[in-house]
């Protein structure tokens, strides 16, 4: 016990006081911050507005299509402020109105869309609002959501019109055509939650992911560390204080608590700086993180450690170089690899059969149960019991790791074959 | 203290039992695969003074060392240290410096010492103090405060060194600790072990090189394909299993060497020949034979060396 604690001093504070680490943990969230963030401002920024011309029978109706397709935003992008709405909305579409519907306009409407001098046309003659049927004509085809647009702006001034024929007044009217807005809630044990879906879709990822790579980069660590005690023969004096296990462990933990201290630190600065950015993209201003989530995330994280890294001291043990090494960490990164791939039928269906096997069996389960808790907790009795088949195998693999570290570390000369590793475990007392 | 146990042979002989005996090993195997490493070696190693392990490469040297310290284990046979079966609570009684050197380069000398002093279950303030009286009696004290990395190689060793006895060892064994040191370092480490040796602790090292442990050792164990060959107290296995030698530089006719009445062997090391005499043959004889054949500029009569006695024992790797 002794011994293992003051191995994992020692890595510990040999790896915090590192400058390495200091740049990792302050830039790390800098870089992921602006990852995620480039994408969105590339795809708006310097985008021109797009040319849309109405072609209607007078201009006062085209005007006022023009008004009101302007003041309806696109589909999800959930209404702001109104002010907000319209200067986007005028951002993205640059909407003239022509009232001169006739062939030889058409054709030289055609034209300029030859010449990029407009995007596309709109034909709204009068005769085509009585049919109810209108005509697009552009250089692209139109998104299934700016159909949704056009199509539910002239349908809402169409049933205007109809009613201000019947005698109804705009203001009546208006109130008659308010839209039905749905509040939705998700149930989260016993209380709501507001996440919308694409805040927790982007939470589900954020922390699968963070999971994932941090599995991935402490388990090579680990790994790395091992080889180099082996590589610099250190290992024997150690191994003339402390048992192999006490030597295994306390790397295993002292390389975890470093990574639980980065992830501390990464939290606190996403705390501080990240959400409340976040928090102003209007679809994610939802976000929030119940603490039940927050706590999984903390035991599905260190369990997945500790069973990868496990294993990645084992890899370290056998080997004698880090090329040796990366050759073999293979084996271990495809359970890992699979579980990610998973994360679409994840997202889509949590509680399915092949959900609920995969997250029970314990290579899969550090990302595959978090996700599913993530996005719609599973019965008690599943976590539990994943947990348990998690903490069990870990047992095993120790004790099975612990035989091969025991022999392996000793070995220098060159990388153990499979019946060789195998032998160890039927011989070595650990 | 010295051992007034005979030598034994053969090796499967066990050793009697006695109180004094820091280390005992009673018939202890080991076997990788195929080869056999370590073949039913006994030995016991008294208490006080220094104890040298020979033989040459691949002897089971390694092995046996690794043994005693637990680091691996038997595939039969028992270890006793202390008068006690082998067991980990003897972990902090030993100091052990492994053939292969090694230390973490990016720590600084004296937190790495102090590190291995705690794993032997020291308080740090202890571990500190120890590791700078040692660092100041091998001239380290300017560089506690630096990288091991930045250290010349015989600076890390003095520093290895420091690490496997600062934790004041009952015991202190060492894998070849003389391979690879300069002259200067070499003799900076035997008197460390002399001095060590007078404060009443055991040390255990191995080396290939018969000449330093003639200096050094009280008792040796001789082994060669993982089985003693000779073991006991160096001047009695001397004075038993050596047969006389002379040495003689000449120059002129070497005929008086070809004479199997006075000489049964001999050994030309360039600068001088050395002669083992046949058996009942007169030293005084083979000086007037030389005298009147070459002209003479020494003429020696030696005790054997202990390389002597070890090639006696296995015979000559390529007569």
């Amino acid at each position: 016990m002794r011994n293992t604690w003051l191995i994992i001093k020692r890595e510990y504070l040999q790896r915090v006081r590192t400058r390495a680490f200091l740049i990792l943990t302050l830039l790390l969230p800098g870089i992921m911050t602006v990852l995620m963030a480039l994408p969105a401002k590339m795809a708006t920024m310097g985008a021109k507005a797009e040319h849309l011309v109405l072609v209607t029978s007078t201009r006062e109706f085209g005007e006022q299509v023009r008004q009101q397709l302007l003041a309806q935003p696109i589909s999800e992008e959930a209404a702001e402020g109104e002010g907000e709405n319209k200067k986007k909305m005028e951002d993205r579409y640059s909407i003239d109105v022509d009232a001169n519907p006739t062939d030889a306009e058409r054709s030289a409407l055609r034209q300029k869309i030859g010449t990029h001098e407009i995007d596309d046309y709109l034909w709204l003659a009068d005769d085509a609002i009585a049919a109810h049927n209108v005509t697009w004509n552009g250089r692209e085809m139109p998104s299934g959501r700016e159909k949704a647009w056009l199509s539910d702006t002239l349908s809402r001034i169409a049933l205007q019109q109809a009613l201000a024929k019947k005698g109804v007044t705009a203001a009546q009217a208006d109130e008659m055509l308010t839209p039905v807005k749905v509040d939705s809630f998700r149930v989260e044990g016993s209380h709501e939650s507001k996440n919308s879906g694409g805040a927790r879709i982007l939470e589900i990822v954020v922390m699968i992911m963070l999971i994932y790579m941090a599995v991935l980069f402490y388990g090579i660590s680990v790994m790395r560390s091992v080889l180099e005690e082996k590589n610099s023969r250190i290992m024997e004096v150690l191994l003339s204080s402390a048992t192999s296990t006490e030597l295994m462990a306390g790397k295993i933990l002292g390389v975890g608590a470093v990574g639980l201290t980065q992830i501390l630190a990464w939290t606190v600065m996403a705390g501080m700086f990240v959400l409340p950015s976040l928090a102003m993209q209007p679809n994610l201003s939802s976000l929030e993180l119940s603490p039940f989530v927050f706590a999984s995330f903390a035991v599905f994280f260190l369990l997945g450690y500790l069973l990868y890294s496990t294993m990645y001291a084992a890899i370290g043990a056998i080997t004698t170089t880090e090329q040796e090494g990366q050759q073999l960490q293979f084996l271990i990164v495809i359970p890992l690899v699979l579980s990610v791939f998973m994360l679409m039928p994840l997202i889509r269906t949590p509680d399915s059969a092949a959900m609920v096997w995969m997250s029970m069996i314990p290579f899969f389960a550090p990302i595959v149960m978090f996700g599913r808790i993530v996005m719609q907790t599973p019965p008690l009795w599943q976590i539990l019991l994943c947990v348990v088949l998690l903490i069990g195998t870990e047992v095993l693999l120790l004790l099975l790791c612990a035989r091969i570290y025991r022999i392996g570390v000793l070995i220098y000369g060159k990388r153990a074959t499979l019946p060789e590793v195998l032998k160890w475990l039927k011989y070595a007392k650990a | 203290m010295n051992s007034t146990e005979v030598p034994v042979l053969p090796s499967h002989a066990v050793t009697q039992q006695r109180s004094t005996d820091v280390v005992e090993l009673n018939s202890i195997c080991k076997n990788y695969d195929e080869f056999v490493a370590v073949d039913h070696l006994s030995l016991s190693i008294p208490a006080g003074g220094i104890y040298g392990l020979l033989g040459p490469n691949g002897a089971g040297k390694t092995s046996t060392i690794r043994m005693i310290i637990g680091i691996i284990v038997p595939d039969a046979g028992q270890i006793s240290v202390f008068g006690r079966p082998l067991s980990r609570g003897h972990m902090d009684e030993f100091g052990y410096l492994p053939e292969e050197r090694g230390l973490y380069k990016k720590m600084k000398v004296l937190e790495q010492l102090v590190f291995l002093g705690q794993l032997k279950g020291m308080n740090s303030t202890d571990a500190m103090a120890s590791a700078r009286r040692w660092c100041e009696r091998f001239e380290l004290s300017a560089w506690v405060d630096k990288k091991i990395e930045e250290l010349s190689k015989g600076m890390q060793q003095k520093v290895q060194f420091i690490g496997s006895v600062l934790h004041n060892p009952k015991l202190i064994i060492m894998d070849e600790p003389f391979s690879g040191l300069d002259p200067a370092n070499a003799l900076g480490l035997k008197d460390a072990f002399l001095e060590l040796a007078k404060e009443g602790k055991t040390i255990l090292f191995s080396t290939h090189r018969m000449d330093s442990a003639e200096r050094l050792c009280q008792s040796i164990c001789l082994i060669n394909h993982g089985k003693a060959v000779l073991q006991g107290d160096l001047g009695q296995i001397k004075s038993r299993y050596g047969k006389v030698s002379v040495q003689i530089r000449y120059e002129g006719d070497s005929s008086f060497l070809h004479e199997p009445r006075l000489v049964q062997s001999f050994n030309d090391y360039g600068n001088y020949v050395e002669v083992r005499l046949a058996q009942g043959a007169d030293s005084q004889e083979l000086l007037q034979r030389a005298a009147s054949k070459a002209r003479l500029s020494k003429f020696e009569i030696m005790e054997p060396s202990l390389e002597e006695v070890f090639l006696e024992m296995v015979g000559k790797p390529h007569a």
